[in-house]
């Protein structure tokens, strides 16, 4: 019985110290954007101040007021939502249909074709700017949706993600999809798809924050005041010669809230996603 | 019924992909057009600018914005412009995205016509044979009212490549109520003068900030700012490497720091880092992060130059700071001559191989530089135009001051080919320097190793010491 009593008072002092460094490593993730946030509302100079002020000694609606009355943010604020949202819905789209196929159809050269479309992955983007954006221009698609959109969606990793869900759904569901008479577009529509909903959620989510955060085609393609997307808009605003750091965090805070939202919206599918097929049953 | 839904979605999607991109702006490349819609030819120019000012003539206008000047410029240009149909759009850049949209833009065969920016930081582009000499759009009367120094600064070779408007001088800027409050109210300049220290009655200043400013009033506040985390506020940092009397640069266009009045500049500024005269760790600290300092008087001394100097007022003003009292002064010298150097702004016109483009795109920058009354939009910063500086003396009585600092004005590019990677070199010299990883003889013959070697392999491909 005291055996059993002192396991559980061990076990009760092992929560109470995990918890404490789980509080800890939570204070940690926070803390850049509360920093982030808190900036937003100070002035440019209480930004760098040594040491700092932890809370805004005087509170300033100024840098928001900026970024929306004399800046067409709004415009960016959708520009960004339009681009990331569009480019990842065609991303799972296309990738979900690449991935099903190299999964579960059996075509010649299909491991090679795969091998050849993961090696795409190593390829930073950077080095492929100038090239895309000589074909964007060549398709006269330069300050246009078009142009931010599509780039984006020619990517492999919507395949490599959702390739692994589809193989780890047994084989027999679609051979007994096929008995029962559907066809392959029903099966992966209506059998296989509903399964590797995790998958997509996740896809979803990563995809969305990745064209969300891209900065530099964005900067190339949307060249116009009016085609700039949050990220790259208020960068412009920022002098060489004085800068407004504090107007930089509001504008950091306004595009970051999109992505929290979205994050919490999916996050259920975002950590079944990460789990799923973690464990063989 | 799912498939069809499935496949009607994705039609709906691209179709709304598809109207969103045809409601979105066309592709709108700058190009010629040979319309019939008048008689003269359509030629579109492209101008990019980085953020300088705020409206046509200043910020007090409504709806003044960063391209406020350039598209009433554009307007007043093409509604006299008689050679073609002109039509100019004007975009607005940041100052860290420009490299990166120049060079796509230049790989891609699509720069601008006109870029409106610090020409220090354009004069790789020069090297590269990316831009157009306009040394045939200079007339005499603009010579005669810029003075010597600003041509120099946008000369490359033989060839005038950027069209001065503006400067923005470097200066030191102090807060006169610390220099008060501990007991140096003798090396107090009047409000709109630009003071002149010797070197030694600096040391003399920067000495009693240390050991006389009152510690209740001014906590956790020193001397003078020194930074050197990385290229920002740099030319500062080159300025201090001059004190000595070092040329920094022969005529060769090679570094010459290795010397002994560079070795002594090097160790000058060990010396008052390590004697508290300067925050502590500059090798950590930025420009900004001294900037930031200043304004919250826990430095006495800082860098400063008029749109930065003109700023902080303006917080004061409107009460985002705690008000104090800023002053300008020169950064010293042994010799007892201020070390000044500025920094022009200009336009430059992009080598797009479209004559007609050029053509006007050099017609543009002239009209608007010359322009009696667009010229005088150069008051936002200090004017380089003397015509403009003495016109505005009395509204801006610290235009006489910055004129008169003008003949010491030393071109701190030297115009070498490579000065954007050259930055990159001196930063971390510093660095190693302040934490007491390198001697101030190492630093600068590391510095000048280093610094001609970007230099020599960035002449083998200049065409303007004629190798490309």
């Amino acid at each position: 019985m005291s055996h059993k009593t002192n396991n559980k008072k061990k076990m009760e002092r092992f929560d109470v110290l995990s918890n404490a460094v789980v509080f800890i490593f939570a204070i940690c993730s926070l803390f850049p954007l509360y920093w982030l946030f808190t900036s937003s509302l100070k002035n440019s100079s209480d930004v760098v101040k040594m040491p700092p002020d932890w809370w805004p000694r005087t509170i300033t609606f100024d840098n928001y007021v900026d970024i929306f009355k004399s800046q067409p943010a709004l415009r960016w604020a959708f520009n960004s939502l339009f681009v990331s949202g569009v480019s990842t819905i065609l991303v799972i789209v296309v990738g979900a249909m690449a991935a099903y196929a190299f999964s579960k159809l059996k075509f010649k050269g299909r491991n090679l074709i795969f091998v050849i479309f993961i090696s795409s992955l190593m390829i930073p983007k950077e080095i492929m700017i100038v090239p895309l954006f000589r074909i964007t221009q060549e398709f006269g698609m330069v300050n246009s949706y078009n142009g931010m959109i599509w780039p984006n969606v020619a990517t492999a990793f919507g395949v490599f993600l959702l390739k692994g869900f589809f193989d780890a759904t047994p084989n027999a569901l679609r051979e007994a999809s096929r008995i029962d008479g559907a066809g392959e577009w029903r099966t992966f529509l209506q059998i296989m798809l509903p399964i590797v909903k995790p998958g997509i959620g996740a896809l979803f989510i990563l995809n969305f924050v990745q064209v969300w955060n891209d900065y530099l085609w964005q900067l190339v393609i949307g060249q116009e005041k009016s085609m700039k997307t949050l990220m790259v808009g208020t960068a412009t605003l920022m002098q060489d010669l004085n800068p407004n750091f504090a107007y930089k965090m509001a504008g950091a805070t306004v595009a970051a809230i999109p992505m929290l939202l979205i994050f919490l919206l999916f996050q259920r599918y975002f950590t079944q996603g990460m789990t799923a097929g973690a464990v063989k049953e | 019924m799912n498939s069809k839904r499935f496949l009607v979605t994705i039609v709906a999607l691209i179709l709304l992909t598809s109207i969103m991109a045809g409601c979105s702006s066309k592709n709108n490349e700058a190009g010629n057009n040979a319309g019939d819609s008048g008689k003269k030819e359509k030629v579109a120019i492209k101008v990019w600018l980085t953020p300088q000012w705020k409206g046509v003539l200043d910020a007090t206008e409504p709806g003044a914005d960063y391209d406020s000047f350039f598209k009433h410029a554009a307007e007043k240009f093409t509604a006299q412009y008689s050679k073609y149909d002109a039509k100019v759009d004007v975009e607005v850049i940041a100052g860290d995205q420009r490299d990166q949209l120049l060079n796509v833009n230049l790989s891609s065969g699509t720069p601008p016509d006109v870029i409106f920016e610090s020409v220090f930081a354009l004069g790789d582009y020069v090297h590269r044979g990316a831009l157009a000499p306009l040394t045939d759009i200079v007339d005499d009367a603009s010579k005669k009212d810029i003075a010597q120094s600003y041509w120099d600064s946008v000369t490359f070779g033989k060839d005038v490549y950027f069209y001065p408007f503006q400067n923005n001088p470097g200066t030191l800027v102090y807060n006169a109520d610390m220099f008060k409050a501990a007991g140096l109210e003798k090396f107090v300049g009047g409000d709109t003068e630009i003071k002149t220290w010797t070197l030694a009655e600096y040391e003399e200043i920067l000495k009693g900030l240390k050991d006389n400013l009152p510690k209740d009033k001014y906590s956790n506040a020193y001397p003078m700012a020194l930074y050197a985390m990385n290229n920002q506020g740099d030319t500062w940092n080159l300025a201090y490497l001059r004190m000595f009397g070092n040329k920094f640069f022969d005529d060769q266009g090679n570094i010459v720091l290795d010397d002994a009045n560079g070795v002594k500049a090097a160790a000058w500024l060990k010396k008052i880092k390590d004697a508290g005269y300067t925050n502590p760790g500059p090798e950590s600290v930025s420009s900004n992060d001294v900037n930031g300092m200043f304004q919250n008087q826990q430095l006495a001394i800082s860098f400063t130059n008029p749109v930065l100097f003109n700023n902080t007022k303006a917080d004061m003003e409107s009460g985002k700071l705690k008000k104090f009292d800023a002053r300008l002064a020169n950064i010293p010298s042994e010799s007892g001559d201020p070390l000044s150097f500025t920094y022009v702004t200009g336009a430059g016109v992009f080598n797009t191989k479209d004559e007609k483009r050029m053509e006007v795109a050099k017609d543009f920058v002239k009209f608007f530089s010359t322009d009696p009354e667009l010229v005088k939009s150069s008051k936002n910063a200090i004017p380089v135009r003397s015509s403009v500086a003495e016109e505005f003396k009395s509204e801006k009585p610290l235009f006489a001051a910055y004129d008169a600092n003008s003949k010491y004005l030393f071109n701190f590019t030297g115009n070498v080919p490579g000065y954007s990677q050259l930055r990159e070199v001196l930063y971390p010299e510093l660095q190693a320097l302040y934490m007491g990883a390198s001697t101030p003889e190492r630093a600068v013959k590391e510095y000048q190793t280093k610094g001609n070697k970007v230099i020599q392999t960035n002449k083998a491909n200049s065409v303007i010491y004629g190798n490309q």
